[in-house]
């Protein structure tokens, strides 16, 4: 699923019902949504930033920092799923019986 | 049978409490207690001036000695009184390695120090702290003649187990000016004449050594005065006001490690609440073990603060709209690349750590080596290891560099920030937010699987059954209970079915200690159940008190019971009482006083004590006549002597009038 594209000149993230809206609507809900998605699922597409296809300067600042964040943790996606399952795990195994 | 002590000190060294050396109280017990041969052992010293002097003076045969720190424990070289030059010029070598505490002499070296041990009586500390175990047992061992002990209890155990050492029994006493009461250990050896030869060849004998001169190992010497006492079961019989406990108390001050269950202690926990904390104190080492983990989880946890990772969310959403709401009007410093530059992400090394970790463990397994060869060649786990190693290496160093270059940012940022009025990005980590929140998780389940209703813990007694169960708490009070504090708890217990959000209320209160916070989980409690699974009754909790003090006297050398009949019927006397006393005191002695002839008669006593008192012009005197429940005469310490039959009549059942009358009542209402 792509959750960050650029369209019409503007840079656009995937809203909550799916849809996709401009990225200077984006607040902090729909940042903690995007991470989760990032890293748990398999499938992710993130439209490179490109100031050239972003003409609003606005959109320019944002999507360029969103991005970066974005690729970033998506680049990390094993390490932290590696990490996350390791968590307490004597402690979870231990308690679960 | 000749009477030996060969461990005694007279000098007061580094590693003796101080004490003033008394020849006399040396003479007063080779004396009384009748000794034949006594060796003088001083931690890592011998004074040839001072043991000439007591040569001189003692009856008994003295043999010169040292009690040496070896590696692992203490052990006594016992030479020949010949020798004494020889003796004195190598233990002269001992003192100037041993200045100090904690100094100690390898085997090796002592053996280099003395020559061949074989000429030597060696005695380590075997069943008696600090002993000599392991390696160094072994190395010693070709040289052994015997293995010290510190109790009859160890001493009839070293005996009966054909692949310990022959056991024996010394005082370890100091020979100082105040000694009162004289020292009991002793061993007896049947042994013709007293040399270093003679001994040597008895002690390779089992057969040859006892704690009593006529009564092999059945019986030890307990007091001074020479009264004995059985290995086995011990029946102390008695009037009221005869010095029975007395006794008890005697025997507990003169032997070093005893349980003693006193009178009415079983039933003075009577009460459920009492009963109740006893059984859990003794069970609280697991339950801790139990909780560990979850003491764990929570030192990670709390460390997370969800609503500031929240807050960071906010700001960097915010100052990312503001700042692109004044895209332009960005200035040079705003403008600059680093403004809104982030930090690099740190990676966490720990997987690659652990891994590295599991990879050594298979490399260095000696246990399971075999099976892991079969499937795994050691150069390509090697090779794995190394591989890895370089790749932590070289991440680590990435890593370094990384913390430079983000130290270096965010100080630059903070410099161009100073000049503009531009709005500034806040940065936020979005993987430490999310694994932070993983962990939340993980611990809310954790604590869910915790609050299930299960039992964790099941103990057997002798028919009863002790239970530790986990369940979720019910109201604030008993979380209250748990913390041992007079805090209030409602506030938190609203949040107790969401983990962390009861974890953040309970950390904001200060006066809760922090450490103490993993007992406020989950509850657990205890139950004892009977034989038929029903929770215990009053006169059951007795019961089961005793039977758990007993379990526990196995971690002692001698058992004292005092009148077990003050809390129990005669029914669970005669059962389980009097069944459980004859097993232990088959591998301990067991001293019981009753008065009851439920105990007295059918316990099946090995040794039976009878107590008297007499006044003698207003002066009470306390005597104590003993014998096998087979004599037909008990005799005292001073040679005087009782008829069994009308003393065990008189004290078990209030003589022999009442007696008959009482077995002609049964017999007059008996079925024809």
């Amino acid at each position: 699923m792509k959750l960050l594209k650029i369209s019409e000149n503007l840079g656009q993230f995937l809203d909550a019902n799916g849809d996709y809206s401009p990225i200077d609507k984006i607040g902090k809900d729909d940042l903690l949504r995007l991470v989760d998605r990032t890293l748990h699922d398999d499938e992710v597409e993130l439209d490179a930033y490109d100031d050239q296809a972003i003409k609003n300067q606005a959109h320019q600042v944002i999507y360029k920092s969103v991005f970066q964040k974005l690729s970033d943790l998506r680049k990390r996606r094993q390490e932290f799923i590696d990490e996350s399952a390791r968590l307490f795990l004597d402690e979870y195994e231990r308690y679960r019986t | 049978m000749k009477k030996i002590d060969l461990h005694i000190h007279t000098v007061s060294t580094i590693s003796d409490r101080a004490f003033t050396f008394s020849l006399d109280t040396f003479k007063r017990y080779v004396i009384d207690a009748k000794l034949d041969a006594v060796a003088v052992t001083n931690h890592d010293v011998f004074d040839g001036a001072q043991f000439r002097k007591i040569q001189q003076e003692l009856s008994a045969t003295v043999f010169p000695g040292i009690e040496i720190n070896v590696e692992s424990g203490h052990v006594l070289v016992i030479g020949r009184p010949s020798e004494l030059d020889d003796f004195e010029s190598k233990t002269t070598l001992v003192s100037q390695r041993i200045t100090k505490i904690g100094d100690k002499i390898a085997v090796e070296d002592l053996i280099k120090i003395f020559g061949n041990l074989q000429n030597y009586l060696v005695i380590p500390h075997y069943d008696k702290g600090p002993s000599i175990a392991g390696e160094t047992l072994e190395k010693l061992r070709p040289y052994i003649s015997a293995g010290e002990v510190d109790s009859a209890k160890k001493f009839v155990r070293n005996i009966r187990d054909q692949s310990k050492l022959t056991p024996v029994l010394f005082s370890d006493s100091r020979m100082r000016v105040d000694l009162t009461a004289l020292p009991t250990r002793q061993t007896f050896v049947d042994c013709g004449t007293l040399t270093l030869e003679a001994l040597k060849s008895c002690l390779q004998d089992k057969a040859k050594v006892a704690l009593s001169e006529r009564d092999g190992n059945k019986l030890w010497q307990v007091f001074d005065n020479g009264q004995k006492l059985s290995t086995g079961l011990n029946v102390v019989l008695g009037t009221r006001s005869t010095g029975k406990t007395y006794t008890l108390n005697q025997i507990s001050e003169t032997i070093k490690s005893v349980k003693y269950i006193r009178q009415f202690s079983l039933v003075q926990q009577d009460e459920a609440g009492e009963f109740k904390n006893s059984v859990e104190l003794r069970r609280s080492a697991f339950v801790d073990q139990y909780l560990a983990g979850l003491k764990r989880v929570l030192d990670d946890v709390m460390t997370v603060d969800l609503v500031a990772s929240d807050r960071a969310t906010s700001g960097y959403a915010d100052t990312l709209l503001r700042s692109a709401e004044e895209a332009d009007r960005r200035d040079a410093f705003s403008n600059a690349t680093l403004f809104d530059e982030v930090e690099f992400p740190i990676e966490n090394t720990k997987t690659l750590q652990d891994l590295i970790g599991s990879i050594r463990q298979l490399i260095e397994n000696v246990e399971y080596r075999p099976i892991i060869e079969k499937h795994v060649e050691l150069a390509a786990l090697k090779q794995l290891a190394l591989e890895l190693i370089n790749l932590l290496r070289a991440k680590i160093l990435d890593v370094q560099k990384k913390q430079v270059v983000n130290e270096l940012v965010k100080e630059i940022k903070r410099g161009l920030a100073f000049r503009t009025s531009a709005v500034q990005v806040q940065d936020v980590d979005f993987y430490a937010m999310a694994m932070d929140r993983k962990r939340v998780a993980r611990f809310s389940e954790i604590i869910g699987f915790l609050k299930k209703e299960a039992v964790i813990f099941q103990e057997t007694l002798q028919g009863f059954k002790v239970e530790a169960k986990k369940h979720p708490y019910a109201g604030a009070g008993e979380i209250k209970a748990a913390s041992g504090t007079k805090l209030a708890f409602s506030d938190a217990f609203r949040k107790y079915d969401n983990a962390y959000s009861y974890l953040r209320e309970l950390m904001q209160n200060e006066n809760l200690p922090p450490a103490d916070i993993y007992k406020l989980f989950v509850k657990i409690s205890y139950r004892v159940l009977n034989k038929d699974g029903h929770e215990v009754s009053g006169g059951e909790r007795s019961e089961f008190r005793l039977l758990q003090e007993i379990a526990d006297a196995q971690n002692y050398d001698l058992l004292l019971i005092d009148e077990p009949e003050s809390s129990f019927d005669n029914l669970f006397l005669k059962g389980e009482v009097n069944q459980i006393l004859k097993a232990i005191s088959e591998t301990m002695p067991v001293v019981v006083v009753t008065h009851n002839n439920t105990v007295g008669a059918s316990v099946g006593a090995d040794y039976l004590l009878y107590t008297t008192k007499e006044v003698e012009n207003g002066v009470p005197r306390y005597r104590i006549f003993s014998g096998y429940p087979t004599d037909k005469k008990l005799v005292a310490v001073d040679g005087e002597v009782i008829a069994s039959h009308e003393t065990l009549l008189n004290s078990l059942e209030a003589g022999a009038d009442t007696y008959e009358k009482r077995r002609q009542g049964y017999e007059a209402i008996k079925d024809q």
